[in-house]
């Protein structure tokens, strides 16, 4: 799918960024976990609770243990090893059980 | 929302786009939901998180910051030659000129696009990307398939995306990281010297940005 999405981003996109217009071209979350879960992430590390390199981090190995089998076909998706990552960060700092 | 038929079977977290093709079962879906619920309500009784304070962070990222930002860059660069130096010099403080910067916008360098050389940017390792500037992602700079073909085979993957780029002309690939992120300036189309900064802007998308486009006159 991801193949198939990358050799027509023309029509993949068009479709999304045309429904639903907005300055950033094109509607990021798909459903409204993903962008609670990003807005947490993000207003966690604003107030200082975690440095957002740390963060960063920890979503690159998130990533890169979804991909270890199939690279093209990862075990979860972005928003899954976004949150994966958040719930190992707010584990690691203390900041929840 | 509101036009829906209270009597249809209504999901609260259903996709927000109706294009949107899930490969994620419903359950896992629920699942998922279910841990971030509880991730938020257990931050809000510590008083971490407030809903409101969520829900106008995600607004300013969905609506505030975009590439139109990184446009406007890149047109007063085109205009005018000095904050051209300034932005290849020391891009995070010229972009902060403009009044942009935060989060994902920290150690910018912009890499400049010239008849020698084709500029595209990757993030290999996750999604590294100048939030203030580009705003989000696409889900395509984000997917595997891009990340290595784009290393390995620049030109195909630019032909992919309608670009072709001349054999003499050199593509270099940059890898934006934590430390590093990368913001192409797209040559200036010729026959735009009468366009003004604001018309320019116009002509600057997302994609050129990243470099998997030319600008082009339209």
């Amino acid at each position: 799918m991801s193949e198939e999405r990358l050799t027509r981003p023309d029509i993949a996109e068009m479709a999304v960024s045309y429904a639903l217009p907005r300055k950033s071209g094109e509607l990021v979350f798909h459903t409204e976990w993903e962008r609670r879960a990003f807005a947490i992430a993000v207003s966690l590390a604003v107030q200082g609770q975690f440095e957002w390199s740390e963060f960063q981090q920890q979503l690159i190995e998130s990533i890169a243990e979804a991909e270890r089998g199939d690279p093209q076909n990862p075990s979860r998706g972005y928003y899954e090893s976004w949150l994966v990552s958040l719930e190992t960060v707010l584990r690691k700092k203390r900041i929840l059980p | 929302m509101s036009e829906h038929d209270p009597d249809h079977d209504h999901h609260h977290d259903a996709p927000a786009s109706p294009y949107h093709r899930s490969a994620r079962p419903a359950e896992r879906d629920k699942a998922l939901a279910e841990r971030v619920e509880k991730i938020e309500s257990l931050l809000i009784a510590k008083g971490l998180v407030d809903k409101a304070a969520l829900d106008k962070l995600v607004d300013i990222y969905e609506n505030d910051l975009g590439p139109l930002n990184g446009a406007r860059v890149v047109a007063h660069a085109w205009v005018d030659p000095d904050y051209r130096r300034r932005l290849l010099n020391n891009a995070t403080a010229a972009i902060g000129e403009l009044g942009f910067g935060g989060l994902q916008g920290e150690h910018m360098v912009v890499v400049e696009n010239t008849p020698q050389v084709h500029n595209v940017v990757v993030c290999t390792l996750c999604s590294c990307y100048p939030w203030p500037v580009l705003g989000l992602p696409p889900t395509w700079y984000k997917d595997a398939a891009y990340r290595s073909r784009v290393v390995i085979d620049p030109r195909s993957v630019l032909t992919e995306f309608g670009t072709t780029v001349d054999d003499d002309v050199e593509v270099r690939v940059w890898d934006s990281s934590a430390e590093v992120r990368y913001l192409v300036l797209p040559e200036r189309p010729a026959g735009t010297e009468h366009l003004s900064e604001d018309q320019l802007v116009k002509l600057i998308d997302r994609d050129s940005l990243i470099g998997v486009k030319k600008v082009l006159v339209s």
